[in-house]
C-alpha cells in the first residue's frame, strides 16, 4: 500500500509544525510555502512575548526538522486553486504545477492590517508613524531610530489598529496586540531608559500565562504609561514629530501629546483568498473571514470536508504557542483520517 | 327672478364643493396668518411685483397643469399626470365657455356647466360637442394610465409606487369613478336625445340599440346621480388625501416665488409644503436605502405622509442619508431635507447634556496669510488631503494658512442634521468669531459638508468661501499651477453636499481634465450616488453602509479608470473600504500630477 500523503499549505510555524507531526505519525507530508524561505511572519519578528525568546529559536528547529526528516517542500509556491472531492485533494499553483494527496491541512495564516487605511493615523504620510512590524524589524536590526536617525525620547503605542474597529471593516479582536504592545514598550524602555512610552488602549486583554505579570512589570518597573482611550488622529509637526490627539476616557478629558514616534499595533486580518478557497472546497469561513472549524471544541481543526483540516491563525488570531499546538492537533486528526482509508 | 337651475341630483356635488372650499379656505388662512413675521414681509413685497406674480402664475401653469418637471424625469408618468390634470382643467374651462355661450350670460352657476348635457341635452354650440368628447377621451386615457401604474409600476420604469392611506384610497376610488360615470351619463343622455359627438354619441347609439328605450331615462337619472356623488365624494376626501396637493401647490409656488423658504425650525410654510406633496412616489426609486432594501418606508413621501397624518416617528426621520437625490427629482420642489431636519429637531426633544463650554477655550493663532484652509473633522481623518494642499500651495507660490492645524471646532453640520440645532448654533457662533477675528479674506475647505454649512448658515463678513477644487481650478486658470496632462484616467465621484448641495460640478472636472483623462460613471452630477458614509443617517450599521458603497464602487470599476477621485473626505473614507481601485482626493490627484514632493 502506498504511503498516505497530506499536503500542508503554508510554511509558517503552524504549517511546519503540522508537517513534522504528520511525519512522526507515519504519514507523508508535503509542504507548500509561497515565500522563498520557511518561517512565515515570524521571520520578521525579533523577540516573542511573554518570555523574550528570540523568534529564530522557535523557527530554526522547525526548519531543521523539516530538512532532516526529508519532508518535501515547495518554496515560492503560490496556490491558485484547491480542488478535489471526498477522497483526494489537488492543489494547483500559479506556475501551473499541481500536487495531489489524500488530505490537506490549510495553515495559510493571516494578513496584517494595512495601516494606511486608517489614514487619520498618518501611516505613510508622516515619517515617524510606524507599525508594530516595522518596530520589530528595527529591534532585529538593532537600530530603533526615527526617520532622521535620531533616538526617540517619547513614543506613543496605539493598540487596536485594525482590530475591534468596524469602521475599518475588522470587528474582531486580534488577541496578541495587547501583549505585543506591552512587550514592545518594555523593550523600548530597556533600550532607552529615559524614553517616555505611552500605550493608548481600549481594554488590556491579558489572557495568557505570564501576560498580566508582564503588564504589571511594564507599569511598575518600567514606568510605561497606559492611557485608556483611542487616538483620534495624528498629525505631523514642523520638526517631524507626531502630534497625537486622544481622549483619556478614565480622566474624561481630551488629551494632546507630541511624541517623537508613534507605533501602530496592526491587527490580524483574514486573507482575501480564504473566501475563495472556502468556496472552492465547500468549507466555511466565519463572519471575520477566518476559516471556521467544525465546532469550537474537539472539531476546531476539522471542516465540513472530511479530508480538509485547518490549523494556526488560518482559523483566527492566535499566539505562536497556540498555533503550534493546533498544528499538532490537526496533524493527528489528518493522520487518523488517512490511515483509516482503505 | 334669477334661474337657479336647481335639481335634486346636484346636492352631493354642491355639498362636496362647499365642504372642500370651506376646509381649504380655513387651511389657507391658518397657514398664512401663522407665518413668521419675516416671511409675511417677504410675501407683502412679492405680491406687488408684477414680474414675480406673472412668473409664479406661469410656473403654476407649467407644473400644476402641464407637469413639465415630471416630463423631464419620466415621459410615461408625465402623460398620466398631464392628461388627468390638464385634461380635467380643459374640460372645466371649455364646459364653462360652452355654458356661457349657450346661455348668453357671463354668470352661470358652477353645477350648470358641470352637468351641462343633463340640463341642455339639445344644446349645440359650434364644435364644443366634439371638443368636450375629445377632452373626455384624453382624461380617460390618463385614467387608464393611472390604473396601470397602480398595479404595474414597472410599466413606468418604477420599481415601487407609493403605499396609500385610507383617505387616499377613498379619494382614489372616487376619482377613478368620476370620468367613466361622466362618459356613461352623457352617453345615455345621447341615447335618449340622439345627440352627442363621436364618443358619447356613438356610445349612446349603442345603448339605444341594445337596451329597451323605456329603461334609458331611469338609467340616465341614476348615472347622473352617481356622477354627482362621485364628484362630491372626491371633493370631500380631498383634504384628507394626497389630492390636497392640487390646492396646496399653487400657494406654495407663489410663496416660493416671494422667496419664502422652509426652516429647520418648522413654520406653517412647512405644513403647506407637506400638503403640496402629491405622493407621486417619484422620490422612492432614487433612494439608495430603498434600492438596497435597507428601509422601504422612510422615504420622503412617507415622512411627509406620516407627518401630515399624525406626526412621523423620530426613527423614521432619522433613517435617511439626506443625499438629496429625492429632492432633486421632486416635481413639486419640496425642501425635503430641511423638512426632515425640522422633524428631527421637533422630535428630538431632549437636548444633549454635553457641555459645550470648551468651545470658548479653543483659540486659533493669527493668520499668516489671507487665504485660510480648513480641514474640518473628516479632513483631519484624511491628512493626505491637507498634505497635498500644502504641496500644491508651495508649488504654486501661494501662501496658505492652515486654520485648524492645531485645533478647530466642528462646523456643526452633524449636530444640525441630527436636529440638535442649539448645539449646531453654538459651534457656528464660535467658528464665526474665530474666522472673522483671524483676518483671512478667503476660506478654502476640502470638506463639502463644512463648505455647505459655511455658505448656507454662517455669517462671515464677506469672507470668500471656496471648495479646494475651486481653489485649485483658479490656480490653474491663473497660470500659477503648471500642469501637464498625464496618462492616468480618473473617474470622478460627485459628493452629495458639493454637487446637489452646492451645485459645484464643473470645477473638479476642469481640474481632472487638466491633469489626465476624465471618465464619467453611469450616474453622475445631480444623479450621482451617495457613498453611504453620510453623517445624516443615524442608524445605519457598517455592513449596510458598505453595501451602499459597494454598489457605488461597482459603477466606478465599470469605467476601468485608474483612480476613483472624489473631493470629500467622507466619500474617500467610505469608498476606499469597498473597492480595490485606489480612491484619492482631487488634491492628491493634482499633487501626483505635478509631481511635488511632500512639503
Amino acid at each position: 500500500m502506498a504511503a498516505k500523503r497530506v499536503i500542508v499549505i503554508g510554511g509558517g510555524v503552524a504549517g511546519m509544525q503540522a508537517a513534522v507531526a504528520l511525519k512522526k505519525q507515519g504519514v507523508t507530508p508535503m509542504l507548500i510555502e509561497r515565500d522563498i524561505t520557511l518561517g512565515g511572519k515570524l521571520c520578521r519578528w525579533d523577540r516573542l512575548f511573554p518570555s523574550g525568546t528570540r523568534a529564530g529559536e522557535v523557527v530554526s528547529p522547525l526548519v531543521e526538522a523539516i530538512s532532516e526528516t526529508g519532508i518535501r517542500t515547495v518554496l515560492c509556491g503560490e496556490v491558485s486553486e484547491i480542488v478535489g472531492d471526498d477522497s483526494r485533494v489537488e492543489v494547483m499553483l500559479t506556475d501551473g504545477s499541481s500536487y495531489e494527496a489524500e488530505a490537506a491541512i490549510i495553515a495559510t495564516g493571516f494578513d496584517l492590517f494595512d495601516a494606511s487605511l486608517k489614514e487619520e493615523y498618518g501611516y505613510g504620510i508622516y515619517p515617524n508613524v510606524v507599525t508594530s512590524v516595522d518596530l520589530e524589524e528595527m529591534f532585529r536590526s538593532g537600530a530603533v531610530v526615527r526617520a532622521d536617525g535620531s533616538e526617540p525620547r517619547s513614543v506613543a503605542i496605539l493598540h487596536c489598529v485594525g482590530s475591534r474597529d468596524r469602521q475599518a471593516g475588522c470587528g474582531h479582536c486580534s488577541r496578541v496586540c495587547c501583549i505585543t504592545g506591552v512587550k514592545q514598550a518594555i523593550e523600548l524602555k530597556q533600550l532607552y531608559p529615559g524614553c517616555n512610552v505611552y500605550n493608548f488602549y481600549m481594554d488590556m486583554r491579558m489572557f495568557g500565562s505570564g501576560y498580566e505579570e508582564l503588564y504589571k512589570e511594564a507599569q511598575e518597573r518600567y514606568r510605561v504609561n497606559f492611557i485608556r482611550g483611542r487616538i483620534s488622529e495624528c498629525s505631523g509637526t514642523m520638526d517631524s514629530r507626531v502630534l497625537v490627539k486622544a481622549e483619556d476616557t478614565l480622566a474624561g478629558r481630551p488629551l494632546r501629546l507630541t511624541v517623537d514616534m508613534t507605533v501602530l499595533l496592526v491587527g490580524k486580518q483574514a486573507p482575501a483568498s480564504n473566501a475563495k478557497f472556502a468556496s472552492e472546497l465547500g468549507i466555511c469561513v466565519s463572519s471575520d473571514g477566518f476559516f471556521k472549524g467544525a465546532d469550537c471544541f474537539d472539531g476546531a481543526t476539522l471542516t465540513s470536508r472530511r479530508n480538509i483540516f485547518v490549523a494556526g491563525t488560518a482559523t483566527g488570531p492566535k499566539n505562536v504557542g497556540e498555533s503550534m499546538n493546533e498544528a499538532v492537533a490537526a496533524a493527528i486528526k489528518a493522520a487518523e483520517y488517512v490511515k483509516g482509508l482503505a | 327672478m334669477v334661474n337657479l337651475y336647481f335639481e335634486p341630483f346636484i346636492i352631493p356635488f354642491i355639498v362636496g364643493v362647499v365642504v372642500l372650499f370651506s376646509v381649504m379656505w380655513t387651511k389657507f388662512i391658518s397657514w398664512i396668518s401663522a407665518l413668521p413675521q419675516s416671511d409675511r414681509r417677504m410675501m407683502r413685497s412679492g405680491i406687488f411685483s408684477v414680474a414675480t406674480v406673472v412668473g409664479a402664475l406661469w410656473e403654476a401653469f407649467r407644473e400644476c397643469l402641464l407637469h413639465l418637471k415630471i416630463g423631464r424625469v419620466n415621459g410615461r408618468l408625465w402623460y398620466m399626470h398631464t392628461s388627468l390634470a390638464f385634461g380635467w382643467f380643459l374640460l372645466i374651462a371649455f364646459g364653462k365657455a360652452e355654458a356661457i355661450l349657450y346661455l348668453k350670460t357671463p354668470v352661470v352657476p358652477i353645477y350648470v356647466d358641470v352637468f351641462f348635457r343633463k340640463y341642455f341635452p339639445f344644446a349645440h354650440v359650434g364644435a364644443f360637442g366634439f371638443i368636450m368628447d375629445a377632452l373626455l377621451l384624453f382624461v380617460l386615457s390618463g385614467l387608464v394610465a393611472a390604473v396601470v401604474k397602480r398595479f404595474r409600476p414597472s410599466v413606468y420604469g418604477m420599481r415601487r409606487t407609493t403605499d396609500h392611506t385610507l383617505g387616499d384610497k377613498l379619494a382614489l376610488s372616487a376619482l377613478w369613478c368620476i370620468f367613466p360615470l361622466r362618459l356613461l351619463a352623457e352617453s345615455f343622455n345621447s341615447a335618449i336625445y340622439d345627440s352627442g359627438s363621436f364618443l358619447t354619441g356613438s356610445l349612446g347609439a349603442l345603448w339605444a340599440l341594445l337596451l329597451p328605450s323605456r329603461s334609458l331615462p331611469y338609467i340616465n337619472e341614476v348615472l347622473w346621480w352617481c356622477y354627482s356623488v362621485s364628484l362630491g365624494l372626491f371633493f370631500v376626501s380631498v383634504p384628507i388625501s394626497r389630492y390636497l396637493h392640487i390646492f396646496a401647490e399653487i400657494p406654495l409656488i407663489f410663496l416660493r416665488s416671494f422667496k419664502v423658504r422652509a426652516s429647520v425650525r418648522a413654520t406653517t410654510f412647512t405644513k403647506l409644503q407637506r400638503a403640496a406633496c402629491s405622493r407621486c412616489g417619484i422620490c422612492i426609486d432614487p433612494c439608495q436605502l430603498s434600492a438596497e432594501g435597507i428601509s422601504l418606508d422612510t422615504q420622503s413621501v412617507y415622512l411627509l405622509r406620516d407627518e401630515r397624518a399624525k406626526g412621523a416617528t423620530l426613527a423614521k426621520a432619522d433613517s435617511c442619508l439626506m443625499c438629496g437625490r429625492c429632492q432633486s427629482v421632486c416635481p413639486v420642489g419640496i425642501e425635503l431635507d430641511v423638512i426632515r431636519t425640522s422633524v428631527r429637531h421637533d422630535r428630538r426633544k431632549a437636548t444633549s447634556s454635553f457641555d459645550y463650554g470648551y468651545l470658548d477655550t479653543v483659540h486659533v493663532p493669527l493668520a499668516t496669510s489671507k487665504v485660510g484652509f480648513f480641514s474640518g473633522c473628516m479632513g483631519r481623518l484624511t491628512p493626505s488631503v491637507a498634505a497635498s494642499m500644502r504641496a500644491i500651495a508651495i508649488r504654486s507660490g501661494v501662501d496658505i494658512w492652515f486654520i485648524d492645524e492645531a485645533e478647530g471646532i466642528c462646523c456643526g453640520r452633524p449636530q444640525r442634521m441630527a436636529g440638535n440645532l442649539d448645539a449646531a448654533d453654538r459651534m457656528r457662533e464660535r467658528n464665526e468669531e474665530l474666522f472673522v477675528e483671524s483676518g483671512i479674506d478667503t476660506l478654502v475647505t476640502s470638506c463639502p459638508i463644512c463648505l455647505r454649512t459655511f455658505r448656507e448658515d454662517y455669517h462671515l463678513n464677506g469672507i470668500r468661501l471656496l471648495h479646494h477644487s475651486q481653489f485649485i481650478a483658479e490656480l490653474m486658470e491663473q497660470g500659477r499651477l503648471d500642469v501637464e496632462r498625464g496618462a492616468a484616467s480618473f473617474a470622478y465621484h460627485d459628493p452629495c453636499e458639493l454637487g446637489r448641495g452646492l451645485g459645484i460640478y464643473d470645477e473638479p472636472r476642469v481640474v481632472l481634465g487638466n491633469i489626465g483623462r476624465l471618465e464619467e460613471v453611469a450616474r453622475s452630477r445631480d444623479k450621482a450616488l451617495c457613498c453611504g458614509g453620510s453623517l445624516a443617517h443615524l442608524g445605519l450599521d457598517m455592513a449596510q453602509r458598505d453595501r451602499i458603497a459597494a454598489g457605488v464602487c461597482a459603477e466606478f470599476e465599470a469605467t476601468g479608470a485608474d483612480f476613483i477621485v472624489t473631493s470629500c473626505p467622507m466619500c474617500k473614507k467610505s469608498l476606499s473600504r469597498s473597492t480595490e481601485t485606489r480612491v484619492i482626493d482631487i488634491a492628491e490627484a493634482v499633487k501626483m500630477a505635478v509631481g511635488v514632493e511632500e512639503a
